[in-house]
């Protein structure tokens, strides 16, 4: 490891294209800074340069100008795409309620094995045909898009089904329980170009963790360090059912067998951050797993570590357990200029008193904690509020959730592709699938920042090599080629 | 059947004629010849260019209160059909479609209205979702063009390119249709294709479209009247029948 280290530190290369990096040269050089402030909004972003804008832009259209008021008040930037629900467990209705707040995803199919939660979902969207067998839904002309939630081992057959039946696919993280599987749905995923796939890593398509990934590539931390995350929560994991059958069935989660473990289902979310910020991929992953809490048979522990070897030295330690609430989810990037801790979607810059000065943190919010002062970090606020220190500016909650962020980018996303499809095949010959993909290409520049295969992929394998080695209370080599779909 | 039995006819104030005299044989057969001929002349040996993808590009240029917008698409469809001397005299001093001698070429040109985008870098779907609402894209998905005259404007160079020409056509945007005159530029480019190219100032009023005025971040906005289209299309020569 230590023969590796890159005595240079590590860089972000100049090459790398953020998905907002210029969203501060649309702001018209014609509008004075007067203007934007009489004007009132907190949606006017990238003041002085400062890389801190969002992407998002439905929000900044229509948030009114002290921006807490929460309510979902925006347009659909696209015309409806007609959308299928696959599992309607807990996490699938709440996609479904979340799909029912977006004005273009009408969910016109549900389905799921279990009668019970079929009922459920109904309630939710009672216009919805209901199937018990996802290849009917699938058959299913209606149905554009289909958003998979079932658990994470039945993913594979499902999502390469609806993949071949040409429906744009939105499927839950991790892609799959095992690597052979996510690498199979990948790969289907990158070959049929006409496909818009989306993978559940809705921080990915979050405004607020966009707009701190764009920050993080300025450099801003200096040489980054280390990372440490944690997700501590006292919760079972454990669902009821009526019958032993259906308790097996739900409680997928607690059986080692199947179950992507704590740092699969749920740390995938945040070893993701690490990924995407530092454009890196681990190299080896220790884990430690014990069962402290929850001794009611189950075969899963509830007490986890992992430590990701990143190259060049670069350390992320993650750890999570459901015997503890202290302190909550964590996630900490620690740079040789400053830490940066993003929590509850909030984000904080903590300098290091020989930091160069970046100019605009002297205006900027500050929140104490204990004995350091840091700086506030959100999309959607004008870091040079004026009068700052006769009344501090609240800084904006944003309206809208994560997962809405998700799925109004699929929307979007497959709206457009499909559209871009029926434009080019309209014009010319549909036999040149070359052509049609080079189109498709360039389409795919103009995305929603959204995650593809590609990054639903890297993630899934980083996650489930640590749980294997959180099962296996070991080190694992993490060979290059794994992340290669071949 | 002969005139003896013609009261056998069931309608007899329309008689059956099945009996063919030479003269007749001699008309069928001067149809039928001509028929081919004319075939030959105007059809089959017309020659049919259509849209090949790759190279295409239309932006539409405006103004607004705030700064300039453009859109941007590269998706041209539709096909272009002359004499075949248009092939072979790259001087095109003897196609007669291009002199006004006989009818202009038959030139069909279209445009989906969702493939175009906005450049702008931040809030694209947005300002795509205000355009498409401007040119009532639900209802019109299209931009159409069709040539009424076309005639060369300058001396075309040896080597075919470029030439120049004038142009008439029926432009539909928004359900709408306008007469426009325009000047097109075309180049041969390798492979038996060719590139048009050209620009022409529009109104959207013209189209009955409202200068749109959305409400983006720095407040409302108002669009200017006036918007520039320039175009680049690629055809080439189709090998099918």
């Amino acid at each position: 490891m230590l023969s590796e280290r890159d005595p240079q530190g590590f860089s972000i290369p100049s090459t790398v294209k953020l998905p907002n990096q210029t969203a501060h040269d649309s702001c018209p050089p014609e509008v004075t800074r007067r203007e934007f402030i009489k004007d009132g909004s907190v949606a006017i972003l990238a003041l002085a340069g400062a890389p801190l804008t969002g992407t998002g832009n439905t929000a900044d259209t229509n948030a009114p100008a002290s921006g807490t008021d929460g309510a979902t008040d925006y347009k659909g930037q696209s015309p409806p795409v007609n959308l299928g629900l696959i599992g309607c467990g807990p996490w699938g209705r709440e996609l479904l309620k979340t799909a029912s707040m977006l004005p273009n995803a009408p969910v016109v199919a549900v389905c799921d094995t279990y009668p019970a939660a079929l009922k459920r979902a109904a309630t939710l969207a009672p216009e919805a045909k209901q199937y018990e067998n996802y290849r009917d839904l699938l058959a299913d002309s209606k149905v554009e898009g289909v958003v998979v939630a079932t658990p994470s081992h039945m993913h594979r057959d499902i999502v390469i089904d609806a993949i071949k039946a040409r429906k744009h696919v939105y499927c839950e993280a991790p892609l799959a329980a095992n690597i052979e599987d996510a690498r199979a749905i990948a790969k289907a995923a990158k070959e049929t170009v006409k496909v818009n796939f989306q993978a559940g890593l809705q921080n990915r398509a979050d405004r607020q963790v966009l707009n701190l990934a764009s920050f993080m590539r300025t450099g801003v931390l200096g040489r980054p360090i280390k990372s440490r995350q944690q997700y501590h929560k006292k919760q079972s994991w454990r669902a009821a059912a009526p019958t032993p059958e259906r308790q097996k069935e739900v409680n997928w989660r607690l059986d080692q067998a199947i179950s992507p473990g704590l740092v699969g289902e749920i740390g995938i979310h945040q070893i993701d951050l690490v990924n995407w910020f530092f454009m890196l991929r681990p190299t080896a992953v220790t884990g430690f797993g014990s069962l402290r809490q929850w001794r009611d048979g189950r075969t899963v522990p509830d007490n986890v570590v992992a430590i990701f070897e990143y190259p060049g030295g670069l350390f992320l330690t993650y750890e999570a357990t459901l015997g503890s609430s202290f302190d909550g989810e964590l996630n900490l990037f620690f740079g040789s200029d400053c830490a940066v801790m993003l929590r509850d979607r909030r984000a904080w810059m903590f300098q290091e008193i020989d930091a160069p000065q970046l100019g605009w943190e002297i205006n900027a919010i500050k929140e104490q904690f204990y004995k350091s002062t840091g700086i506030v970090l959100a999309a959607g606020y004008s870091k040079a509020m004026p009068n700052q220190t006769a009344k501090p500016a609240e800084v904006p909650q944003d309206p809208k959730s994560p997962l809405q962020y998700a799925l109004e980018a699929f929307v979007i996303n497959s709206y457009n592709h499909q559209a871009a499809i029926r434009d080019f095949t309209s014009a010319y010959d549909p036999s040149d699938t070359n052509a049609l993909k080079q189109y498709l290409d360039e389409i795919a520049k103009m995305r929603v920042p959204a995650p593809g295969w590609a990054e639903g992929y890297e993630a899934t394998v980083a996650a489930l090599k640590a749980n294997q080695a959180v099962a296996g209370n070991q080190r694992i080599t993490i060979e290059p080629a794994v992340f290669e779909l071949g | 059947m002969t005139r003896t039995t013609r009261n056998l006819d069931p309608n007899p104030h329309f008689p059956v004629r099945t009996r063919t005299t030479p003269t007749t044989k001699l008309k069928l057969w001067l149809a039928f010849a001509l028929t081919v001929w004319v075939c030959d002349l105007f059809g089959a040996e017309t020659l049919r260019y259509v849209a090949k993808p790759g190279g295409a590009k239309v932006t539409i240029e405006g103004t607004s209160t705030v700064h300039d917008w453009i859109t941007e698409g590269k998706i041209i469809g539709g096909s272009f059909e002359v004499e075949p001397s248009f092939r072979t005299d790259l001087t095109l001093k003897s196609v007669q479609s291009l002199h006004g001698k006989a009818p202009p070429p038959n030139v069909e040109v279209f445009i989906p209205v969702t493939s175009l985008k906005s450049t702008v870098l931040a809030g694209r779907e947005k300002m795509d979702e205000v355009m498409r609402e401007a040119m009532r894209a639900t209802e019109n998905p299209r931009i159409t063009y069709k040539l009424t005259s076309m005639t060369l404007k300058d001396p075309v160079p040896e080597s075919g390119s470029p030439a120049k020409f004038n142009t008439k056509g029926q432009l539909q945007v928004a359900g709408v249709t306008n007469t426009i005159e325009m000047e097109v530029t075309m180049e041969r480019l390798e492979g038996d294709r060719l590139k048009f190219s050209g620009k022409k100032a529009l109104k959207m009023t013209d189209f009955k479209i409202a200068p749109p005025a959305p409400r983006l971040a720095m407040g409302f906005i108002k669009t200017g009247d006036e918007v520039t289209i320039r175009f680049e299309w690629i055809v080439g020569l189709s090998t099918a029948p």
